[in-house]
């Protein structure tokens, strides 16, 4: 909704990615692949954050929401 | 024995020395904590994140990008916050965060667009680092 004359930004889109690992907390609803998507505009990638995370996700079905995911670099 | 052990002492002592002297100068170590070096805007970037077609104006169906440059080690989250600016009026187009884990220099791009065009006018990216404002670059839609 814009407000006064000022111009309505609300759909606008972003993303980001880095040359660094980033650290993705995990929130309700979330899966790898959703993670995937969402990160990497590619939902096969799911398989590149289970092996970077390999020492906290025992079951690439299993996350739960709070756990600190590392996102490499692709 | 008295010279015996005065001698040992002196050879230990020289072979401390010369030990000392022929380590190589260390390479300059990562610093302990993440600084932001640079920010720069454009329309393009490459594999390695940074802005490959710098600008500071562009076409309303532009995405835009805001890369950032950040040497040391740590995790640390980055901002960039984007504005329009009209006369003394301000709106946030969009904020978005990353927390990094960083294990020496970095680039991390942040990227806008908007589906039916940007609206002319001033606009401004402004980078923060934990929460500290590190860096600002103004632009143009035209």
């Amino acid at each position: 909704m814009a407000s006064d004359d000022m111009p309505d930004f609300s759909n606008v889109k972003s993303g980001a990615s880095s040359t660094a690992t980033r650290i993705y907390v995990v929130v309700s609803g979330d899966s790898l692949s959703k993670i995937a998507k969402r990160e990497y505009g590619d939902a096969n990638k799911w398989k590149q954050i289970f092996e970077a995370n390999r020492d906290i996700i025992k079951d690439p079905n299993l996350i739960h929401p709070g756990q600190k995911l590392k996102l490499p670099s692709l | 024995m008295k010279n015996a052990l005065y001698a040992t002492g002196l050879a230990v002592l020289l072979a401390l020395t010369m030990s000392a002297c022929s380590k190589k100068p260390a390479p300059p170590a990562t610093p302990a904590v993440v600084t932001v070096k640079a920010v720069t805007v454009g329309k393009a970037i490459g594999a390695d994140k940074r802005v490959t077609a710098l600008a500071s104006s562009f076409a309303r169906t532009d995405t835009i990008y805001a890369a950032v440059e950040t040497d040391g080690s740590g995790t640390a989250t980055l901002m960039a916050k984007w504005t329009y600016h009209k006369g003394d009026k301000v709106a946030v187009v969009n904020e978005n965060s990353q927390t990094l884990a960083a294990t020496g220099p970095a680039v991390t791009e942040f990227h806008i667009s908007k589906p039916d065009g940007w609206p002319t006018g001033d606009y401004q990216v402004e980078v923060f680092l934990n929460d500290a404002p590190t860096g600002a670059q103004k632009f143009a839609v035209q």
